[in-house]
Protein backbone atom coordinates (compact mmCIF):
# COMPACT_ATOMS: atom_id res chain seq x y z
CA UNK A 1 0.00 0.00 0.00
CA UNK A 2 1.50 3.35 -1.06
CA UNK A 3 2.10 6.12 1.48
CA UNK A 4 -0.47 8.31 -0.26
CA UNK A 5 -3.19 5.66 -0.08
CA UNK A 6 -2.34 4.90 3.57
CA UNK A 7 -2.55 8.59 4.49
CA UNK A 8 -5.85 8.89 2.64
CA UNK A 9 -7.22 5.83 4.45
CA UNK A 10 -6.19 7.15 7.89
CA UNK A 11 -7.59 10.60 7.10
CA UNK A 12 -10.89 9.16 5.86
CA UNK A 13 -11.36 6.88 8.89
CA UNK A 14 -10.41 9.71 11.28
CA UNK A 15 -12.98 12.05 9.77
CA UNK A 16 -15.59 9.28 9.58
CA UNK A 17 -15.09 8.50 13.27
CA UNK A 18 -15.35 12.17 14.26
CA UNK A 19 -18.70 12.33 12.47
CA UNK A 20 -19.88 9.14 14.15
CA UNK A 21 -18.93 10.45 17.60
CA UNK A 22 -20.78 13.69 16.87
CA UNK A 23 -23.96 11.64 16.63
CA UNK A 24 -23.43 10.05 20.06
CA UNK A 25 -25.03 11.79 23.04
CA UNK A 26 -22.58 10.05 25.35
CA UNK A 27 -19.53 11.46 23.55
CA UNK A 28 -21.08 14.91 23.28
CA UNK A 29 -21.43 14.81 27.07
CA UNK A 30 -17.91 13.49 27.52
CA UNK A 31 -16.25 16.00 25.20
CA UNK A 32 -18.29 19.18 25.52
CA UNK A 33 -20.34 19.15 28.72
CA UNK A 34 -18.24 17.24 31.23
CA UNK A 35 -15.08 19.40 30.73
CA UNK A 36 -17.21 22.52 31.27
CA UNK A 37 -18.55 21.13 34.54
CA UNK A 38 -15.07 20.18 35.72
CA UNK A 39 -13.67 23.54 34.53
CA UNK A 40 -16.35 25.38 36.52
CA UNK A 41 -15.61 23.21 39.55
CA UNK A 42 -11.90 23.92 39.12
CA UNK A 43 -12.46 27.68 38.73
CA UNK A 44 -14.50 27.82 41.94
CA UNK A 45 -12.04 25.64 43.87
CA UNK A 46 -9.02 27.70 42.84
CA UNK A 47 -10.93 30.92 43.47
CA UNK A 48 -11.80 29.63 46.92
CA UNK A 49 -8.07 29.21 47.54
CA UNK A 50 -7.32 32.73 46.31
CA UNK A 51 -6.18 31.79 42.80
CA UNK A 52 -7.92 34.35 40.63
CA UNK A 53 -5.03 35.33 38.36
CA UNK A 54 -5.50 34.94 34.62
CA UNK A 55 -2.79 32.30 34.48
CA UNK A 56 -4.56 30.21 37.14
CA UNK A 57 -7.78 30.30 35.14
CA UNK A 58 -5.94 29.30 31.97
CA UNK A 59 -4.21 26.52 33.91
CA UNK A 60 -7.62 25.19 35.01
CA UNK A 61 -9.25 25.58 31.58
CA UNK A 62 -6.46 23.69 29.82
CA UNK A 63 -6.42 21.00 32.52
CA UNK A 64 -10.20 20.49 32.44
CA UNK A 65 -10.12 20.41 28.62
CA UNK A 66 -7.41 17.76 28.70
CA UNK A 67 -9.55 15.77 31.18
CA UNK A 68 -12.20 15.66 28.46
CA UNK A 69 -9.59 14.58 25.90
CA UNK A 70 -8.53 11.72 28.15
CA UNK A 71 -12.13 10.60 28.75
CA UNK A 72 -12.87 10.63 25.03
CA UNK A 73 -9.65 8.73 24.30
CA UNK A 74 -10.39 6.20 27.03
CA UNK A 75 -13.98 5.46 26.06
CA UNK A 76 -13.63 6.11 22.33
CA UNK A 77 -10.58 3.88 21.92
CA UNK A 78 -11.26 1.37 24.70
CA UNK A 79 -14.35 0.13 22.92
CA UNK A 80 -13.11 0.62 19.35
CA UNK A 81 -12.54 -3.03 18.42
CA UNK A 82 -15.46 -4.23 20.54
CA UNK A 83 -17.82 -1.87 18.66
CA UNK A 84 -16.64 -3.22 15.32
CA UNK A 85 -17.44 -6.67 16.67
CA UNK A 86 -20.94 -5.62 17.76
CA UNK A 87 -21.60 -3.88 14.46
CA UNK A 88 -20.39 -6.96 12.57
CA UNK A 89 -17.72 -5.05 10.64
CA UNK A 90 -14.62 -6.45 12.36
CA UNK A 91 -14.36 -9.54 10.16
CA UNK A 92 -14.69 -7.45 7.00
CA UNK A 93 -12.14 -4.87 8.11
CA UNK A 94 -9.58 -7.45 9.25
CA UNK A 95 -9.86 -9.36 6.00
CA UNK A 96 -9.88 -6.30 3.72
CA UNK A 97 -6.76 -5.63 1.59
CA UNK A 98 -6.16 -2.38 3.57
CA UNK A 99 -3.99 -2.74 6.65
CA UNK A 100 -6.18 -3.08 9.73
CA UNK A 101 -3.76 -1.19 11.98
CA UNK A 102 -4.16 1.89 9.73
CA UNK A 103 -7.92 1.67 10.14
CA UNK A 104 -7.43 1.47 13.89
CA UNK A 105 -5.03 4.44 13.79
CA UNK A 106 -7.73 6.46 12.03
CA UNK A 107 -10.36 5.36 14.49
CA UNK A 108 -8.29 6.22 17.57
CA UNK A 109 -7.12 9.53 16.11
CA UNK A 110 -10.73 10.36 15.36
CA UNK A 111 -11.58 9.93 19.04
CA UNK A 112 -8.59 12.03 20.16
CA UNK A 113 -9.21 14.82 17.64
CA UNK A 114 -12.85 14.87 18.71
CA UNK A 115 -11.72 15.07 22.34
CA UNK A 116 -9.61 18.14 21.57
CA UNK A 117 -12.77 20.11 20.78
CA UNK A 118 -13.24 19.97 24.57
CA UNK A 119 -10.21 22.19 25.11
CA UNK A 120 -11.70 24.78 22.74
CA UNK A 121 -14.98 24.55 24.66
CA UNK A 122 -13.34 25.09 28.08
CA UNK A 123 -11.26 28.00 26.78
CA UNK A 124 -14.38 29.67 25.38
CA UNK A 125 -16.20 28.95 28.67
CA UNK A 126 -13.40 30.51 30.71
CA UNK A 127 -13.30 33.64 28.54
CA UNK A 128 -17.08 34.13 28.51
CA UNK A 129 -17.92 33.36 32.14
CA UNK A 130 -14.78 34.04 34.11
CA UNK A 131 -13.07 36.72 32.03
CA UNK A 132 -10.07 34.49 31.44
CA UNK A 133 -7.39 36.04 29.22
CA UNK A 134 -6.23 34.03 26.22
CA UNK A 135 -2.48 34.18 25.98
CA UNK A 136 0.48 32.13 24.86
CA UNK A 137 4.04 32.64 26.00
CA UNK A 138 5.32 30.70 22.98
CA UNK A 139 2.62 31.08 20.31
CA UNK A 140 4.76 29.52 17.60
CA UNK A 141 5.29 26.37 19.67
CA UNK A 142 1.60 26.00 20.51
CA UNK A 143 0.56 24.27 17.23
CA UNK A 144 3.51 21.88 17.55
CA UNK A 145 2.57 21.18 21.18
CA UNK A 146 -1.02 20.42 20.16
CA UNK A 147 0.17 18.13 17.36
CA UNK A 148 2.54 16.32 19.74
CA UNK A 149 -0.30 15.84 22.25
CA UNK A 150 -2.70 14.54 19.57
CA UNK A 151 -0.11 12.11 18.16
CA UNK A 152 0.91 10.74 21.57
CA UNK A 153 -2.67 10.39 22.81
CA UNK A 154 -3.69 8.81 19.51
CA UNK A 155 -0.97 6.19 19.84
CA UNK A 156 -1.91 5.59 23.46
CA UNK A 157 -5.49 5.23 22.27
CA UNK A 158 -4.40 2.54 19.85
CA UNK A 159 -2.66 0.68 22.67
CA UNK A 160 -5.81 1.00 24.76
CA UNK A 161 -7.95 -0.30 21.88
CA UNK A 162 -5.78 -3.36 21.33
CA UNK A 163 -5.45 -4.29 25.01
CA UNK A 164 -8.90 -3.43 26.37
CA UNK A 165 -10.47 -5.82 23.87
CA UNK A 166 -9.04 -8.69 25.92
CA UNK A 167 -11.36 -7.62 28.76
CA UNK A 168 -14.98 -8.38 28.07
CA UNK A 169 -16.32 -5.16 29.63
CA UNK A 170 -14.04 -2.47 28.21
CA UNK A 171 -16.33 0.35 29.36
CA UNK A 172 -15.96 -0.79 32.96
CA UNK A 173 -12.20 -0.34 32.58
CA UNK A 174 -12.98 3.14 31.27
CA UNK A 175 -14.99 3.89 34.42
CA UNK A 176 -12.05 2.70 36.48
CA UNK A 177 -9.27 4.59 34.70
CA UNK A 178 -10.79 8.05 34.28
CA UNK A 179 -9.99 9.58 37.69
CA UNK A 180 -6.58 8.00 38.37
CA UNK A 181 -5.13 9.24 35.09
CA UNK A 182 -6.61 12.70 35.67
CA UNK A 183 -4.82 12.66 38.99
CA UNK A 184 -1.40 11.23 38.22
CA UNK A 185 -0.83 13.04 34.93
CA UNK A 186 -1.03 16.43 36.59
CA UNK A 187 -4.00 17.80 34.66
CA UNK A 188 -5.22 19.89 37.60
CA UNK A 189 -2.87 18.89 40.42
CA UNK A 190 0.85 19.24 39.63
CA UNK A 191 2.73 15.94 39.40
CA UNK A 192 5.35 17.35 41.77
CA UNK A 193 2.79 17.43 44.63
CA UNK A 194 2.05 13.71 44.29
CA UNK A 195 3.90 11.04 46.29
CA UNK A 196 7.34 10.39 44.85
CA UNK A 197 6.60 6.75 43.98
CA UNK A 198 3.75 7.75 41.63
CA UNK A 199 5.79 10.21 39.59
CA UNK A 200 7.67 7.62 37.42
CA UNK A 201 4.26 6.18 36.43
CA UNK A 202 3.08 9.59 35.28
CA UNK A 203 6.21 10.02 33.12
CA UNK A 204 5.14 6.98 31.10
CA UNK A 205 1.73 8.46 30.28
CA UNK A 206 1.05 10.60 27.23
CA UNK A 207 -1.39 13.03 28.92
CA UNK A 208 1.38 14.10 31.33
CA UNK A 209 3.66 15.28 28.51
CA UNK A 210 0.81 16.44 26.27
CA UNK A 211 -0.46 18.68 29.06
CA UNK A 212 3.08 19.84 29.86
CA UNK A 213 3.66 20.71 26.19
CA UNK A 214 0.41 22.67 25.81
CA UNK A 215 0.70 24.43 29.18
CA UNK A 216 4.37 25.15 28.57
CA UNK A 217 3.59 26.87 25.28
CA UNK A 218 0.66 28.78 26.79
CA UNK A 219 1.84 29.83 30.26
CA UNK A 220 5.27 28.24 30.77
CA UNK A 221 8.46 30.10 31.63
CA UNK A 222 10.61 27.94 29.35
CA UNK A 223 9.82 26.47 25.90
CA UNK A 224 8.38 22.94 26.36
CA UNK A 225 10.92 21.19 24.12
CA UNK A 226 11.40 18.18 26.41
CA UNK A 227 7.64 17.64 26.68
CA UNK A 228 7.22 17.77 22.88
CA UNK A 229 10.08 15.31 22.34
CA UNK A 230 8.67 12.99 25.01
CA UNK A 231 5.25 13.07 23.31
CA UNK A 232 6.71 11.88 20.01
CA UNK A 233 8.99 9.32 21.70
CA UNK A 234 6.09 7.87 23.70
CA UNK A 235 3.95 7.84 20.54
CA UNK A 236 6.49 5.59 18.82
CA UNK A 237 6.73 3.31 21.87
CA UNK A 238 2.94 3.06 22.20
CA UNK A 239 2.55 2.32 18.48
CA UNK A 240 5.09 -0.50 18.57
CA UNK A 241 3.44 -1.98 21.69
CA UNK A 242 -0.01 -1.60 20.09
CA UNK A 243 1.16 -3.36 16.90
CA UNK A 244 2.49 -6.29 18.93
CA UNK A 245 -0.75 -6.44 20.94
CA UNK A 246 -2.84 -6.21 17.76
CA UNK A 247 -0.99 -9.07 16.07
CA UNK A 248 -1.50 -11.17 19.20
CA UNK A 249 -5.18 -10.25 19.59
CA UNK A 250 -6.04 -10.92 15.94
CA UNK A 251 -4.09 -14.20 15.88
CA UNK A 252 -5.90 -15.29 19.03
CA UNK A 253 -9.28 -14.31 17.62
CA UNK A 254 -8.61 -16.22 14.38
CA UNK A 255 -7.30 -19.25 16.28
CA UNK A 256 -10.26 -19.33 18.67
CA UNK A 257 -12.72 -18.39 15.89
CA UNK A 258 -14.01 -15.49 17.98
CA UNK A 259 -13.50 -12.66 15.48
CA UNK A 260 -17.21 -12.13 15.08
CA UNK A 261 -18.32 -13.31 18.52
CA UNK A 262 -19.74 -10.75 20.94
CA UNK B 1 -25.81 -18.41 36.08
CA UNK B 2 -28.21 -17.85 38.94
CA UNK B 3 -31.80 -16.81 38.70
CA UNK B 4 -34.13 -15.47 41.31
CA UNK B 5 -37.74 -16.54 41.08
CA UNK B 6 -40.75 -15.70 43.17
CA UNK B 7 -42.43 -18.68 44.85
CA UNK B 8 -45.57 -19.73 42.99
CA UNK B 9 -48.84 -18.96 44.78
CA UNK B 10 -52.45 -18.12 44.06
CA UNK B 11 -52.94 -14.56 45.21
CA UNK B 12 -55.49 -12.11 43.92
CA UNK B 13 -53.64 -9.44 41.86
CA UNK B 14 -55.46 -6.66 43.68
CA UNK B 15 -54.63 -7.84 47.19
CA UNK B 16 -52.13 -6.29 49.55
CA UNK B 17 -50.23 -9.57 49.67
CA UNK B 18 -49.82 -9.50 45.92
CA UNK B 19 -48.57 -5.91 46.07
CA UNK B 20 -46.05 -6.96 48.72
CA UNK B 21 -44.82 -9.82 46.52
CA UNK B 22 -44.42 -7.47 43.56
CA UNK B 23 -42.55 -5.02 45.81
CA UNK B 24 -40.26 -7.59 47.44
CA UNK B 25 -39.54 -10.13 44.70
CA UNK B 26 -39.89 -7.69 41.82
CA UNK B 27 -37.42 -5.30 43.45
CA UNK B 28 -34.84 -8.03 44.00
CA UNK B 29 -35.28 -9.39 40.50
CA UNK B 30 -34.92 -5.93 38.97
CA UNK B 31 -31.48 -5.62 40.54
CA UNK B 32 -30.20 -8.94 39.25
CA UNK B 33 -31.73 -8.75 35.82
CA UNK B 34 -31.90 -5.10 34.79
CA UNK B 35 -28.84 -3.61 36.47
CA UNK B 36 -26.11 -4.12 33.88
CA UNK B 37 -23.35 -3.66 36.43
CA UNK B 38 -24.48 -6.41 38.82
CA UNK B 39 -21.57 -8.71 37.97
CA UNK B 40 -18.08 -8.59 39.47
CA UNK B 41 -16.30 -7.81 36.18
CA UNK B 42 -18.23 -4.52 35.94
CA UNK B 43 -19.20 -3.91 39.56
CA UNK B 44 -15.64 -3.91 40.91
CA UNK B 45 -14.10 -1.47 38.38
CA UNK B 46 -17.16 0.80 38.34
CA UNK B 47 -18.52 0.83 41.88
CA UNK B 48 -15.41 0.06 43.89
CA UNK B 49 -12.47 1.21 41.74
CA UNK B 50 -14.11 4.34 40.30
CA UNK B 51 -15.24 5.75 43.68
CA UNK B 52 -11.85 4.97 45.21
CA UNK B 53 -10.02 7.10 42.67
CA UNK B 54 -12.71 9.80 42.70
CA UNK B 55 -12.14 10.21 46.42
CA UNK B 56 -8.37 10.54 46.02
CA UNK B 57 -8.69 12.84 43.02
CA UNK B 58 -10.91 15.39 44.72
CA UNK B 59 -9.04 15.14 48.02
CA UNK B 60 -5.80 15.95 46.18
CA UNK B 61 -7.33 18.66 43.97
CA UNK B 62 -9.34 20.28 46.75
CA UNK B 63 -6.55 20.40 49.30
CA UNK B 64 -4.10 21.68 46.64
CA UNK B 65 -6.43 24.39 45.30
CA UNK B 66 -7.98 25.58 48.55
CA UNK B 67 -5.66 24.51 51.39
CA UNK B 68 -8.73 23.01 53.04
CA UNK B 69 -8.38 19.63 54.77
CA UNK B 70 -8.63 16.62 52.46
CA UNK B 71 -11.16 15.15 54.92
CA UNK B 72 -13.67 17.82 53.80
CA UNK B 73 -13.51 16.58 50.21
CA UNK B 74 -13.39 12.96 51.29
CA UNK B 75 -16.69 13.28 53.18
CA UNK B 76 -18.39 15.11 50.30
CA UNK B 77 -17.32 12.55 47.73
CA UNK B 78 -17.92 9.56 50.00
CA UNK B 79 -21.58 10.61 50.09
CA UNK B 80 -21.67 11.56 46.40
CA UNK B 81 -20.39 8.20 45.13
CA UNK B 82 -23.64 6.63 46.24
CA UNK B 83 -25.13 8.48 43.25
CA UNK B 84 -23.22 6.19 40.89
CA UNK B 85 -25.16 3.25 42.31
CA UNK B 86 -28.41 5.12 42.95
CA UNK B 87 -28.81 7.24 39.83
CA UNK B 88 -27.35 4.83 37.26
CA UNK B 89 -28.87 1.79 38.96
CA UNK B 90 -32.40 3.17 39.09
CA UNK B 91 -32.12 4.52 35.56
CA UNK B 92 -31.21 1.05 34.33
CA UNK B 93 -33.81 -0.68 36.51
CA UNK B 94 -36.59 1.30 34.82
CA UNK B 95 -35.29 2.14 31.36
CA UNK B 96 -33.89 -1.33 30.68
CA UNK B 97 -37.41 -2.76 30.83
CA UNK B 98 -37.85 -1.08 27.49
CA UNK B 99 -34.45 -1.93 26.04
CA UNK B 100 -34.62 -5.57 27.09
CA UNK B 101 -38.12 -5.84 25.61
CA UNK B 102 -39.87 -6.71 28.90
CA UNK B 103 -41.82 -3.47 29.27
CA UNK B 104 -44.93 -4.58 27.33
CA UNK B 105 -45.13 -7.79 29.39
CA UNK B 106 -44.81 -5.83 32.66
CA UNK B 107 -47.44 -3.32 31.63
CA UNK B 108 -49.81 -6.04 30.47
CA UNK B 109 -49.92 -7.48 34.01
CA UNK B 110 -52.42 -6.25 36.59
CA UNK B 111 -49.56 -5.75 39.08
CA UNK B 112 -49.86 -2.85 41.47
CA UNK B 113 -47.88 -0.05 39.79
CA UNK B 114 -46.87 1.67 43.02
CA UNK B 115 -45.50 -1.60 44.44
CA UNK B 116 -43.78 -2.36 41.15
CA UNK B 117 -42.13 1.03 41.16
CA UNK B 118 -41.30 1.24 44.88
CA UNK B 119 -39.79 -2.25 45.01
CA UNK B 120 -37.00 -1.13 42.71
CA UNK B 121 -35.74 1.41 45.22
CA UNK B 122 -34.80 -1.11 47.87
CA UNK B 123 -31.78 -2.86 46.30
CA UNK B 124 -30.37 0.36 44.87
CA UNK B 125 -30.63 2.22 48.17
CA UNK B 126 -28.77 -0.66 49.84
CA UNK B 127 -26.20 -0.73 47.07
CA UNK B 128 -25.64 3.04 47.26
CA UNK B 129 -25.27 2.77 51.01
CA UNK B 130 -22.68 0.02 50.61
CA UNK B 131 -20.63 2.05 48.11
CA UNK B 132 -20.81 5.11 50.34
CA UNK B 133 -19.78 3.20 53.47
CA UNK B 134 -16.84 1.73 51.59
CA UNK B 135 -15.78 5.24 50.51
CA UNK B 136 -16.13 6.49 54.11
CA UNK B 137 -13.88 3.64 55.27
CA UNK B 138 -11.28 4.74 52.70
CA UNK B 139 -11.61 8.30 53.92
CA UNK B 140 -11.10 7.24 57.54
CA UNK B 141 -8.04 5.11 56.73
CA UNK B 142 -6.28 7.33 54.20
CA UNK B 143 -7.68 10.86 54.21
CA UNK B 144 -8.11 11.81 57.82
CA UNK B 145 -11.90 11.59 58.02
CA UNK B 146 -13.02 11.46 61.64
CA UNK B 147 -16.61 10.79 62.71
CA UNK B 148 -17.78 11.83 66.16
CA UNK B 149 -18.61 8.49 67.89
CA UNK B 150 -21.67 9.96 69.63
CA UNK B 151 -23.26 11.01 66.32
CA UNK B 152 -22.58 7.94 64.23
CA UNK B 153 -26.24 6.92 64.23
CA UNK B 154 -27.32 10.41 63.17
CA UNK B 155 -24.69 10.46 60.39
CA UNK B 156 -25.91 7.01 59.31
CA UNK B 157 -29.53 8.20 59.20
CA UNK B 158 -28.58 11.28 57.19
CA UNK B 159 -26.62 9.09 54.79
CA UNK B 160 -29.52 6.66 54.37
CA UNK B 161 -31.96 9.48 53.60
CA UNK B 162 -29.50 11.06 51.18
CA UNK B 163 -28.98 7.79 49.33
CA UNK B 164 -32.76 7.37 49.12
CA UNK B 165 -33.24 10.82 47.62
CA UNK B 166 -30.48 10.25 45.07
CA UNK B 167 -32.13 6.96 44.12
CA UNK B 168 -35.38 8.90 43.72
CA UNK B 169 -33.84 11.29 41.19
CA UNK B 170 -32.46 8.17 39.49
CA UNK B 171 -36.03 6.87 39.28
CA UNK B 172 -37.11 10.13 37.66
CA UNK B 173 -34.25 9.82 35.21
CA UNK B 174 -35.30 6.22 34.54
CA UNK B 175 -38.86 7.29 33.80
CA UNK B 176 -37.61 10.05 31.47
CA UNK B 177 -35.35 7.47 29.79
CA UNK B 178 -38.38 5.45 28.75
CA UNK B 179 -38.74 8.10 26.07
CA UNK B 180 -35.08 8.81 25.27
CA UNK B 181 -32.64 7.11 22.96
CA UNK B 182 -29.79 7.23 25.49
CA UNK B 183 -30.95 7.21 29.11
CA UNK B 184 -27.46 7.20 30.57
CA UNK B 185 -26.83 10.68 29.14
CA UNK B 186 -29.20 12.14 31.74
CA UNK B 187 -27.81 9.91 34.50
CA UNK B 188 -24.29 11.14 33.78
CA UNK B 189 -25.49 14.72 33.74
CA UNK B 190 -27.27 14.33 37.09
CA UNK B 191 -24.25 12.81 38.85
CA UNK B 192 -21.95 15.52 37.46
CA UNK B 193 -24.41 18.25 38.45
CA UNK B 194 -24.44 16.88 42.00
CA UNK B 195 -20.64 17.24 42.08
CA UNK B 196 -20.92 20.89 41.10
CA UNK B 197 -24.13 22.21 42.69
CA UNK B 198 -24.61 20.32 45.97
CA UNK B 199 -21.69 21.35 48.15
CA UNK B 200 -19.76 18.14 47.53
CA UNK B 201 -16.51 19.98 46.83
CA UNK B 202 -17.39 23.67 47.00
CA UNK B 203 -19.23 25.01 50.07
CA UNK B 204 -22.72 26.20 49.07
CA UNK B 205 -22.00 29.68 50.45
CA UNK B 206 -19.21 30.14 47.88
CA UNK B 207 -21.48 29.42 44.91
CA UNK B 208 -23.39 32.16 43.04
CA UNK B 209 -27.02 32.64 44.09
CA UNK B 210 -28.59 30.85 41.12
CA UNK B 211 -26.34 27.83 41.67
CA UNK B 212 -27.43 27.70 45.31
CA UNK B 213 -31.06 27.67 44.17
CA UNK B 214 -30.35 24.75 41.81
CA UNK B 215 -28.42 22.98 44.58
CA UNK B 216 -31.30 23.34 47.01
CA UNK B 217 -33.65 21.74 44.51
CA UNK B 218 -31.38 18.76 43.95
CA UNK B 219 -30.98 15.79 46.28
CA UNK B 220 -27.80 15.57 48.36
CA UNK B 221 -27.41 19.21 49.37
CA UNK B 222 -29.24 19.06 52.71
CA UNK B 223 -28.39 15.43 53.42
CA UNK B 224 -24.71 16.00 52.80
CA UNK B 225 -24.72 19.04 55.07
CA UNK B 226 -26.39 16.91 57.75
CA UNK B 227 -23.72 14.21 57.34
CA UNK B 228 -20.96 16.82 57.62
CA UNK B 229 -22.46 18.34 60.77
CA UNK B 230 -23.12 14.92 62.32
CA UNK B 231 -19.53 13.93 61.58
CA UNK B 232 -18.50 16.96 63.64
CA UNK B 233 -20.68 15.83 66.53
CA UNK B 234 -24.07 17.46 65.86
CA UNK B 235 -27.05 15.57 67.25
CA UNK B 236 -30.45 14.80 65.77
CA UNK B 237 -31.83 18.00 67.27
CA UNK B 238 -29.40 20.09 65.24
CA UNK B 239 -29.55 18.25 61.93
CA UNK B 240 -33.06 16.79 62.10
CA UNK B 241 -34.39 19.67 60.00
CA UNK B 242 -31.82 19.08 57.27
CA UNK B 243 -32.58 15.36 57.23
CA UNK B 244 -36.30 16.14 57.04
CA UNK B 245 -35.81 18.48 54.07
CA UNK B 246 -33.66 15.88 52.31
CA UNK B 247 -36.38 13.26 52.88
CA UNK B 248 -39.01 15.63 51.47
CA UNK B 249 -36.85 16.33 48.41
CA UNK B 250 -36.43 12.58 47.89
CA UNK B 251 -40.16 11.88 48.29
CA UNK B 252 -40.97 14.70 45.86
CA UNK B 253 -38.66 13.22 43.23
CA UNK B 254 -40.04 9.71 43.83
CA UNK B 255 -43.63 10.96 43.40
CA UNK B 256 -42.70 12.92 40.30
CA UNK B 257 -40.98 9.84 38.87
CA UNK B 258 -44.02 7.66 39.58
CA UNK B 259 -46.40 10.19 38.06
CA UNK B 260 -44.23 10.39 34.94
CA UNK B 261 -44.02 6.60 34.74
CA UNK B 262 -47.81 6.30 34.89
CA UNK B 263 -48.27 9.11 32.37
CA UNK B 264 -45.79 7.54 29.95
CA UNK B 265 -47.46 4.15 30.35
CA UNK B 266 -50.83 5.62 29.39
CA UNK B 267 -49.34 7.64 26.59
CA UNK B 268 -47.47 4.61 25.22
CA UNK B 269 -50.67 2.52 25.29
CA UNK B 270 -52.63 5.27 23.57
CA UNK B 271 -50.03 5.84 20.84
CA UNK B 272 -48.98 2.19 20.49
CA UNK B 273 -45.34 3.09 21.17
CA UNK B 274 -44.56 0.57 23.93
CA UNK B 275 -42.04 -1.24 21.78
CA UNK B 276 -40.72 1.69 19.80
CA UNK B 277 -36.98 2.26 20.39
Amino acid sequence: MSAGRSTRLIWFVTWFNVRMLLASEFFILLTFISPLIFATLGFFLFRSGGGTAGQTLLYVALGAGMMGVWSTTLFGCGGAIAWQRWEGTLELLVNAPSRYDFILVGQTFGAVVFGFYGIVATLAWGVLLFGMPIQATYPLLLPLSLLAAVVSLGSLGMLIATTFVLYRHANALGNLLEYPIWLITGLLVPVATLPIWIQPVSWLLAPTWGMEAIRGAAIGADPPILAIVMCFALAVAYYVAARIALVYVLAKARRDATLSLQ
Amino acid sequence: MTALTAPFSHVSPGSLRSAWRVFWYGGRMSYGMLFNWARPSIYIPTLIGGPTFQLFFFAALGSYATNRSSAYFAIGNAVQVSAIAGVFGMTMAIANERWFGTLPAILATPANRAALFAGRFMPFVLNGLLVSLYAFALGVVFLGVRLAPGSLAVAGLALLVTVFSCTAIGALQGAISLRLRDGLFGANLVTMSILLFCGVNIPMAELPGWMQVVGNLLPFTHGLEAVRQAADGAGLGQVGGLIGIEALVGIAYALLAFALFVYLERSARRNATLDVR
